[in-house]
């Protein structure tokens, strides 16, 4: 007799499931019971402006998010485009970028004296501009591919068909193709709203005191004030927040990318304008601030300059920093690899909402608190190498999962049948059928676990030793001493970690992968 | 096939893990716990480690404030031997909650009095720093204004708005900063400055690197005035592009600006914890951290002074200058985690 699917799944599903109770529930209930919580903070209007804020900016990131990234990927899933899925893979590369980086290059661009706020005297100092743009940058490749995939499920004969009944583009659009896409968009818009809102590095270092978020007043609180009731009120009301969004994400979810049409028109007109106009913002605020980071370590005081590279090459640690960050990198993925295909082939076969949600959890919860726990629940392991890997696979394996479940939900059962039918066992059938059509989403998963692992600054979660420096903790403490040479050489250090995203992703991914 | 495959890889991590843990187990290992910005020799740490028989690991705490926090956490199973980095602001939360076991080295012997930290040894003086506001020469000239005088001018509006400190909530210049604006107006007379300071357009930043890196006008910002460390200018030009020690420039491209009341003496030290597992080599470490090698080693990797007089300095720290600093008065320093509480009230706060 064979154990029913449901209960394989969560057989499956186990290894990942205790390793999230170890590194994630009970560090963080260990946090939340030592200091008590004191619910009374929320009281204090203090606080309740920064809830307030919290959620407008999210709010605001998310509609922003649709009304550039809506139109877009409706318009890529209709007309012919050309270098369409390039566009859509390159658009991986703001996500894994790591927060510093994207800091560097948003005030390059814009910062006081920026290079495009300089030229036209625009003075952004003081707004939360800059933020909401860094929010952009790393969310709007999410709604624009999570709303491709919503888009393309619609068949484009379904708005033939209102066309040729006499309905305008635009009408088909709206009637036909858009509630069909919603789920695709509203799951698009939820996932930017919980990823602005609890993002931490970015409203840190671009929000100053005036825009903090409510992580980052959950910083200040443990890390500089030891306030750890106060701190535990807003994790606990920030938890119920997150939990709330992301059920409904994935009670919105549904998971794959349609089949790209043939045949698919050229856009003209007054189409096509609007089409280019878009790509060309999207590739202004996701692309515009890495070039910037680029060119700021090749640009001196006096003009071009290999200085910042050459510093950055003949330094003696450098070697060291490049093999941390490859051994840690490659630990981690295989950690994140295992874990997540386990976790997503569970959930699958369970059909499980719970172990959905679960997979999702790593990525919603406070790092800051969470770091607290570790110290609490495990002193013995803080600043042990086991530990450092632990995090960062805790980090890297939702990605994965979030990469193989969708690709797992979109397999034909048919396909199975028939391979099942013509003879083949039930392991010789997922060899055949499961993991050729699933290998391309689990190696574009591992190839964002990877290269956002290669960027974590691993230091918010466990405690670290200078021989494990990484690239960004050699870039980290570039930026906390004076000197131009040490911001052009952290500029270059940063674009090495783009070009090993880059290179992890060239080697491992086939652009097939879809984060959900 | 597909289990057989995740049963080896999970195998695989299983040795890595084990084979990364086994190589920690060495025999007599001295655990230090730092902050982030500690960084000295390894060849000086590679003859201390062969002179006593032990293995240094070196484990970073975070910043200043951060280290002691979580050293405060995790008192009841502390994380190291010895700590590093602790300064005369949080000394009293240190004391307080018995997180050090007094040990005075001999070399401190050699540190002037006016450097000592505490008498019963709890935190042994390494290196002291002053906190000080830095202009820039070449943005300061093109405002056409005089330099300001006092703490009195610096909050006017003309100013005021030329000026970003980091804040003292989150920052450790920050909270020293605060120190000395507290011991020099006392504290109601200090938040009415901080309050007027910022009406009239000073600008609070979260952290030293905020201020210094993005709003500075040196790097590309708008203020030309920004609290850092009287030994910034120095580091300004020994990080400049084209840096050559042999042909050092005529001046900085910064100056301190050392307003009365304005600097802060900030002293760094090191201490045994409480709890220690290698209490004698603990010690041991205290005492090779004022030991001449390491003295003189520290000045152009941390950007401060060596605590013990007569060490040597690197010619470029004539770049710097050390301002007279006035004792601050000890009610001052009793309880600066309270003072910050009320400056956030107060001051940040406020409507």
């Amino acid at each position: 007799m064979t154990p029913s699917p449901a209960l394989r799944g969560w057989l499956l599903a186990f290894p990942p499931v205790l390793f999230i109770l170890l590194l994630l529930v009970l560090p963080l209930g260990r946090t939340l019971a030592e200091g008590g919580v004191k619910l009374a903070i929320w009281q204090d209007p203090y606080f309740l402006g920064r809830l307030a804020w919290t959620v407008g900016q999210a709010t605001a990131t998310a509609l922003l998010a649709l009304a550039v990234g809506g139109p877009l990927a409706y318009l890529l899933s209709r007309y012919a485009v050309p270098g369409k899925s390039m566009l859509l893979r390159l658009l991986l590369l703001p996500f894994v970028t790591p927060t510093l980086v994207a800091v560097l290059g948003l005030t390059a661009l814009l910062g006081p004296r920026g290079w495009l706020t300089g030229p036209l005297g625009i003075d952004l100092d003081g707004t939360p501009t800059l933020l909401i743009l860094g929010n952009l940058f790393f969310n709007l490749p999410v709604m624009v591919r999570l709303a491709y995939g919503g888009f393309s499920r619609v068949s484009p004969t379904l708005t033939g068909a209102a066309r040729t009944l006499g309905a305008s583009g635009l009408r088909a659009a709206l009637t036909v193709a858009l509630p069909l896409a919603l789920p695709g968009l509203s799951a698009g818009f939820i996932l930017v709203f919980l990823y602005s809102a609890l993002s931490f590095g970015l409203p840190l270092a671009l929000g100053g005191e005036r825009y903090a978020t409510l992580e980052v007043e959950i910083y200040t609180l443990t890390a500089y004030q030891l306030r750890l009731s106060e701190a535990s009120a807003l994790i606990a009301g920030q938890l119920l927040l997150t939990l709330t969004a992301t059920w409904t994400y994935v009670r919105l979810l549904r998971g794959g990318v349609g089949v790209p049409a043939p045949g698919l028109p050229t856009a003209r007109g007054g189409v096509a304008a609007l089409l280019w106009t878009l790509v060309a913002l999207v590739v202004l605020i996701c692309f515009g601030p890495l070039l910037a980071v680029v060119a700021r370590g090749l640009l001196g005081t006096g003009g071009p300059t290999l200085a910042y590279w050459r510093g950055v090459l003949t330094d003696p640690d450098t070697p060291l920093l490049l093999g941390n960050t490859l051994r840690f990198g490659l630990l981690a993925l295989v950690g994140a690899a295992l874990l997540g295909t386990l976790h997503a082939l569970g959930a699958w076969l369970a059909r499980s909402r719970t172990l959905d949600l679960l997979s999702l959890l790593p990525l919603m919860v406070s790092p800051v608190s969470l770091a607290v726990g570790y110290l609490l629940a495990y002193p013995a392991l803080s600043a042990t190498l086991p530990m450092l890997i632990a995090a960062y696979t805790l980090l890297g394996f939702p990605l994965v999962t979030r990469s193989v479940l969708p690709a797992l939900r979109a397999l034909p059962p048919r396909t199975l049948e028939a391979a099942r039918t013509l003879g083949a066992g039930a392991l010789a059938a997922h060899r055949t059928v499961t993991l050729p059509l699933t290998l391309p989403a689990l190696r574009g998963g591992a190839a964002l676990a990877l290269a956002t692992v290669l960027g974590e600054f691993g230091a918010t979660l466990v405690l670290t030793r200078p021989e494990w420096a990484t690239l960004s903790v050699g870039l980290y403490e570039r930026l906390g001493r004076p000197g131009e040479r040490n911001l052009g050489e952290a500029c270059a250090l940063a674009t090495v970690l783009l070009l090993l995203a880059g290179l992890s992703f060239t080697l491992l991914d086939g652009g097939e992968g879809e984060v959900t | 096939m597909f289990k057989q495959v995740m049963f080896k890889n999970a195998l695989r991590l299983g040795l890595l893990l084990a084979g990364a843990a086994h190589a920690q187990g060495a025999p007599a290992t001295l655990t230090v716990i730092t902050h982030d910005s500690f960084d000295v020799d390894r060849k000086l740490v590679a003859q201390f480690e062969k002179a006593n028989g032990v293995r240094v690991r070196f484990v970073k705490g975070g910043d200043t404030g951060e280290l002691l926090n979580r050293l405060i956490l995790t008192r009841r199973a502390p994380l190291a031997d010895a700590v590093y980095g602790l300064d005369n602001t949080l000394l009293p939360r240190a004391r307080q909650a018995g997180l050090l076991e007094p040990y005075r080295s001999p070399n401190l012997a050699k540190v002037p009095a006016a450097y000592r930290l505490d008498d019963a040894g709890l935190l042994n003086t390494v290196d002291y720093g002053f906190v000080a506001l830095n202009y820039d020469r070449a943005a300061f000239a093109r405002t056409g204004l005089p330099l300001p005088k006092s703490l009195d001018d610096l909050k006017k509006p003309q100013y005021a708005r030329l000026t970003v400190v980091p804040s003292p909530a989150t920052s450790s210049p920050g909270l020293a900063f605060l120190l000395a604006t507290v011991n020099h107006y006392g504290e109601a007379g200090a938040w009415a400055w901080w309050k007027e300071a910022r009406t009239n357009g000073l600008k609070v930043t979260r952290g030293w690197s905020d201020a210094y890196e993005k709003d500075f006008s040196k790097n590309g910002g708008r203020y030309p005035i920004v609290l850092s460390y009287a030994s910034s200018p120095a580091a300004e030009v020994f990080y400049a592009d084209g840096f050559d020690p042999r042909k050092l420039p005529a001046q900085s491209p910064t100056a301190s600006l050392f307003l009365p009341g304005s600097t802060f003496l900030q002293l760094e030290g090191v201490g045994v914890l409480k709890g220690a597992k290698q209490p004698a080599l603990a010690r041991k470490f205290v005492d090779f951290m004022l030991s001449g090698g390491v003295q003189a080693d520290i000045p152009t990797r941390m950007w401060v002074y060596p605590a013990v007089s007569g060490t040597r300095l690197d010619p470029v720290f004539k770049f710097a200058q050390q301002p007279d600093v006035l004792p601050v008065k000890a009610s001052v320093t009793a309880n600066p985690q309270r003072l910050v509480d009320a400056w956030v009230t107060n001051v940040l706060r406020a409507r």
